[in-house]
């Protein structure tokens, strides 16, 4: 991690005026200079100090991956192609009312509204809203929690209402984000042990679940999904292989994904996680079968989640087809080997991707071509 | 300073009266029965007065939305027969001016005086500008009392004046009259009953036929203002040296004098009929008179018009010194024709001028003491009240700004909020000028997209200023399709003048209800599109600002919060504290924010314990520092 | 008590403080309370545009037989009162002699450079030594105090008012005040008003 002394200026100049910052919302509410809207996120006013919490903990300051990894796991990564993991299932909630406002099988909602109904968390940073204007939510009941299902496809800044939650007192807040935003809880947690003075509001962060995300979109996506509706009410948006389909009252339309691309942001191309590798569990699609899910399991607070969900029978899981789980790793090395390529390009250097981890890379990359 | 004193029936007893109230006594013994305003710094407090007393005395009170509407009102009461005042200050003159350039045409008929408040040093002003050359191009007499005492002689003088030669009267107040207070011998109460009359052939009407007929009407006024009783000379007799002043520069003077013990060479002429000028009584002094000094406030109006007079008789005055502002020897530290006047300038002037020297007793010892502070005086500059609504606005205007990140240009206006343009604002603001120029300076430069001028246009006003000056120009932005947004900051009053009442607070001048006349009512007729908010929910006016920040044509939005000094009248406040605990002070997540950032007057800094700290004794509850504070850590404890 | 200065020159007093502190109306109060004895009074008030945080000054001039101008000469105050100690000392460094007498609250009003931070209050006490070094006679008093004692600290303006009158320098005494607050208020804010001017009164007194 950076030794000099940085603080809101280098955020400016190296994140902010390179159109690096992911909006992942953590250093939004960590201080009353930092403010966002329309996944913009702008230092308003100069708070005057040399070195701050907000370059120090934002995620594309530069990751350290084997320290991040030691923290979370207790030790190093084998598979470069996920990250650390315990186990890969197909899974799905058992709560029809759960997967019938979810995406696919409503792993997510089912975990967070679990661990909030358990009191494993006393609250939830999450994304709700509608698909038009997603926003940052507290939930702090499992209705809470199911009333935000359904994926946003936008970069929505949840980790304000982290910020915001611990603010209100929360002790223990889950969290449900982007990989970016799993990565800025983490740095932020590895900030708070360093340096137990700083007050970073994501040493509050109880359970965390990632999602799988390739990218998200910018916010003129949002005018181009209206046109789509037509002026009616979107009650489900989805972008499965096919492309993009919304639904409302009068039936699903869908478009060809080309049609979207435009409106990936840029910052997402320089992304190298895509499965939250950080995360107690990430939670994505099986781009196979959209009752369910795919869950990763990583850290021991995932297992035990994972543990806790099955003896309630709140999910239910299955092994992971061997054939889909190349074609996971497959798409996970990929964008990695994309990115990396970047990155020998001059250009924004957030990771620092030390040499073995490198040729694992490469190396596991070949594997899967053979 | 009691409307108590104002309308006592007991004549010849002396109270203590503010010259508004002063003028407000004159006009009540001149019997005056209709009085329209729009209120300005320093005459505010005029029209409320009369307002208060209207019952008693059967007067008609009025504010009216800006000071055209106020003389026009005033005139239809004269041409009534009724007598009338209106009331503005210099800048409100500027506004009513059109109207006052064609009544000295027409005439009028009942007794009919204009008050006018000049604002040297521009203590409540944004300029200062001499209502004396608007009287003299508008073709109206114009007298300056110099005392408090003298403001309520002049101003029942100036109805009876009004009525001889049929002109409006202007009265002359600078600030160090209207808010100065004094002893004031009261007078006879009228008992005439005040009765209408206007048959069809009376007119009032305005051609330049009747131009001579005005000049010989001045040429009246100039006539009785050779006997007027409120010019008058002290000194020696057939003195070489005079000092000629009006207003309350002539004590000044007279003191001056005094000081440096000039009293035996140098004489006083103190004239307050400064326009038209009796020149035989100024002539008589100029005769002997070698050196002459004027000593008058803002601009050199007396010294021109008595220069012009030596001139124009220079056979018999002969060969005379002029000191004034012209030559720069009358100047206040800020110039001759910028800021005030004081005894200490003025006898620093004469002395120079008379050549005699004078020090003020001073402290011996101000080194030591200065030294003891290490000369640490900290300055005062202006601050928006406790628990303004403006303050929560022009953060979240910031915010919404910096978000947006197109550089927007934001501009101001007349009112509480034009501390927009320094630090108690964010110096947000980048232009004041007059009434409704932002608006219209907004609608000039939505209209610049063709030269590549991207940038969002903002005009911030407040309420009291929309209704004055705003409709105009919004609809000229709305016609030509400017893209600009307007925001209205509308605290329910019009607050920097002493909270008066307008057309969307809904009652009159007395507090009677009328029915409110609605921002967004004349906004939605326009066709302007309209959002209303309030300001103390910093965060939601931020995300509405920033929204409608992203559209372009002519927009508007209220932010509508009471002033906070209106609010909290007669209320218990909410207790808002800083929980210790959880305040971080100076540490990152905060660095001082409620104190040092968003600058409250309430949110204070205890050095001590690096902590932040609120004084209760300032602050208004209002608990917005409470919503932005990062660690929340600001309790308002709500009393209802 | 000496009249003499009064017969001849006027009597000159300012009152100062910050905008919202009640300043005025203490100044106010004075000067009826002098017509009433049977003066005549000329009052300057200097305050800015939107009355609030900048200074606000009175110049209160008593005088038995003529109308003075609204302002005093610097150097010509006899009695300084003062509602914040910053401003009693800007006021008195402009305006007295070291014959001046000053009342002072002792609780500070901060300007915004100070709250800002790019400026420091200086200590009370420091001001309090800066001002002994200036003129003999020096009253302070915790007005703010006394006046929540009373009832509420916005009454700190009739704690001050109080004191003046009880400070030996006015030519008429405190029935002439007593007065005019009896006037100007009633009910229970004249009760308070007049148990705070009365709890001023006995602390210069002492």
């Amino acid at each position: 991690m950076n030794q000099a002394v940085k603080g809101p200026g280098d955020l400016i100049r190296e994140v902010l005026e390179q159109n690096q910052c992911t909006v992942c919302g953590l250093c939004v509410g960590m201080c009353p200079y930092i403010k966002t809207v329309s996944q913009k996120v702008a230092i308003i006013h100069s708070c005057g100090l040399k070195e701050g919490n907000c370059y120090k903990a934002c995620p594309r300051t530069g990751i350290n991956l084997p320290e991040l990894d030691d923290m979370v796991f207790g030790q190093e990564r084998k598979d470069q192609a996920l990250g650390f993991n315990r186990g890969i299932y197909f899974a799905r909630a058992t709560d029809t009312a759960i997967t019938q406002a979810a995406q696919y099988g409503g792993v997510t909602t089912a975990l967070m509204a679990f661990a909030v109904d358990q009191g494993m968390v006393s609250g939830a940073a999450l994304s709700g809203g509608t698909s038009l204007s997603p926003r940052p939510v507290i939930a702090r009941t499992a209705r809470e929690v199911i009333s935000c299902a359904g994926s946003k496809y936008t970069a929505v800044p949840t980790l304000t209402a982290l910020n915001k939650a611990v603010g209100e007192g929360l002790q223990c807040v889950g969290v449900v984000g982007r990989p970016c935003q799993i990565a800025a809880v983490r740095k932020g947690q590895a900030l708070s042990r360093t340096d137990p003075s700083a007050r970073i509001p994501a040493s509050r962060a109880g359970l965390v679940i990632g999602l799988f995300c390739f990218w998200s979109l910018g916010f003129d996506f949002y005018r181009y999904l209206e046109e789509k509706a037509g002026g009616d009410e979107i009650v489900k948006v989805d972008i499965p292989v096919e492309g993009l389909a919304v639904t409302t009252a009068k039936g699903t339309g869908v478009w060809p994904v080309d049609e979207i691309r435009p409106y990936i942001r840029e910052v997402c191309n320089t992304c190298a996680d895509c499965t939250s590798e950080w995360a107690d569990v990430s939670v994505g699609s099986t781009e196979y079968d959209p009752a369910w899910n795919t869950l990763v399991v990583r850290s021991d607070a995932g297992q035990s989640l994972v543990n806790r969900a099955l003896e309630k029978a709140v999910i239910e899981i299955k092994p992971y087809p061997e054939e889909r789980l190349k074609i996971l790793r497959k798409a996970a090395l990929n964008k990695k080997m994309r990115v990396l390529q970047n990155l020998d390009r001059p250009g924004p250097e957030y990771l620092t991707v030390p040499a073995e981890y490198l040729s694992e890379i490469k190396q596991q990359w070949e594997e899967l071509q053979s | 300073m009691s409307i108590f004193g104002v309308g006592l029936d007991q004549p010849g007893r002396s109270v203590l009266l503010t010259g508004n109230e002063a003028v407000a006594r004159g006009a009540i013994e001149a019997g005056v029965a209709f009085a329209a305003c729009y209120p300005g710094s320093p005459t505010a407090e005029v029209l409320p007065t009369l307002a208060q007393l209207g019952e008693k005395f059967n007067i008609y009170t009025e504010f009216s939305t800006n000071e055209k509407v106020a003389i026009e009102a005033a005139a239809a009461a004269s041409f009534a027969g009724l007598r009338s005042l209106t009331i503005c200050k210099v800048d409100g003159f500027n506004v009513a001016l059109d109207f006052a350039t064609a009544i000295s045409l027409s005439g009028n008929k009942g007794g009919m005086v204009i008050m006018v408040g000049d604002d040297p040093n521009a203590h409540s002003s944004i300029k200062e500008e001499d209502c004396r050359f608007l009287a003299r191009t508008a073709s109206l007499p114009l007298l300056e009392p110099a005392t408090v005492m003298e403001a309520k002689e002049i101003t029942k003088f100036a109805f009876e004046l009004s009525e001889k030669i049929m002109l409006p009267v202007v009265v002359r107040c600078t600030t160090r009259i209207c808010h100065a207070s004094g002893d004031v011998k009261l007078g006879e109460l009228p008992t005439a009953e005040k009765k209408a009359s206007l048959t069809r052939d009376q007119k009032f009407v305005t051609t330049p036929l009747f131009s001579q007929f005005m000049k010989s009407k001045i040429k009246n006024a100039a006539d009785m203002a050779e006997c007027s009783p409120f010019n008058y000379y002290t000194g020696p007799e057939n003195a070489e040296k005079i000092v000629i002043a009006c207003g309350p520069s002539y004590n000044y003077a007279l003191e001056a004098v005094e000081i440096l013990g000039l009293k035996d060479s140098v004489g006083v002429l103190k004239i307050s009929t400064t326009w038209p000028l009796p020149e035989n009584l100024i002539l008589r002094y100029l005769k002997s008179a070698r050196e002459v000094v004027f000593v008058e406030e803002i601009d050199s109006f007396l010294e021109d018009g008595v220069m012009t007079l030596a001139a124009k008789y220079w056979d018999e005055v002969g060969k005379v010194k002029f000191y004034g502002k012209n030559s720069g020897h009358v100047a206040s530290p800020k110039g001759p024709f910028a800021g005030e006047l004081d005894p200490d300038v003025v006898t620093g002037c004469l002395g120079k001028i008379f050549n005699a020297h004078y020090e003020s007793p001073g402290l011996p010892n101000i080194k030591e003491a200065r030294d003891l502070l290490n000369n640490n005086l900290p300055g005062r500059e202006l601050a928006l009240c406790a628990g303004c609504p403006h303050r929560a606005s022009y953060w979240a205007i910031k915010t919404a700004v910096e978000l947006d990140g197109r550089n927007a240009i934001v501009l101001g206006d007349i009112g509480c909020y034009s501390l927009g343009l320094v630090r108690t604002g964010y110096s947000l603001l980048q232009s004041v000028h007059c009434m409704g120029a932002g608006i219209g300076i907004a609608s000039g430069l939505g209209k610049l997209d063709r030269f590549q001028f991207k940038q969002p246009v903002i005009a911030v006003l407040g309420d009291s200023t929309f209704y004055h000056a705003a409709p105009q120009a919004l609809i000229n932005a709305r016609y030509n399709q400017s893209s600009m947004l307007c925001i209205i900051l509308d605290n329910e009053t019009t607050a920097m003048t002493g909270h008066q009442p307008h057309p969307g607070r809904g009652i009159s001048a007395t507090g009677q209800p009328l029915g409110k006349v609605e921002i967004e009512a004349i906004l939605a007729g326009m066709g302007i599109p309209v959002t209303v908010h309030d300001p103390y929910d910093v965060e939601g006016t931020t995300e509405v600002v920033y929204k409608i920040l992203q559209e372009t044509g002519p927009r508007a939005l209220v932010l509508r919060r009471a002033c906070a000094l209106m609010a909290v009248k007669g209320r218990k406040k909410n207790r808002v504290y800083v929980d210790q605990d959880k305040c971080i002070g100076d540490d990152c997540g905060c660095a001082r924010f409620c104190s040092r950032v968003f600058a409250c007057p309430a949110n204070i800094w205890d050095a001590q314990r690096g902590r932040a700290s609120i004084d209760e004794a300032v602050c208004n509850g209002c608990g917005v520092c409470a919503s932005l504070c990062p660690q929340q850590a600001i309790v308002v404890e709500r009393t209802v | 008590m000496s009249n003499m200065f009064v017969l001849f020159k006027p009597l000159n007093v300012i009152v100062t403080g910050v905008g919202g502190q009640g300043n005025v109306l203490a100044s106010q109060v004075l000067a009826a309370a002098a017509i009433e004895a049977g003066y005549r009074v000329s009052v300057g008030e200097t305050f800015g545009a939107s009355q609030r945080g900048g200074s606000v000054m009175s110049h209160v001039r008593i005088s038995r037989d003529r109308t003075c101008g609204p302002l005093i000469p610097k150097g010509g105050a006899h009695l300084i009162v003062g509602f914040e100690p910053l401003e009693t000392l800007r006021i008195l460094m402009d305006y007295g002699n070291p014959e001046t007498v000053v009342v002072m609250n002792d609780r500070p009003n901060y300007p915004i450079g100070c709250l800002l931070g790019e400026e420091k209050y200086p200590e009370p006490d420091l001001i309090i030594k800066a001002i002994n070094k200036l003129v003999v006679k020096i009253h302070v008093l915790p007005a703010t105090d006394l006046a929540r004692e009373a009832g509420n600290a916005m009454a700190a303006n009739m704690v001050l008012t109080g004191a003046l009158s009880g400070c030996s320098l006015l030519p008429f005494d405190s029935r002439f005040f007593t007065g005019v607050i009896d006037t100007l208020f009633s009910g229970d804010v004249r009760a308070l008003n007049m148990k705070a001017f009365e709890k001023g009164r006995e602390t210069v007194q002492g």
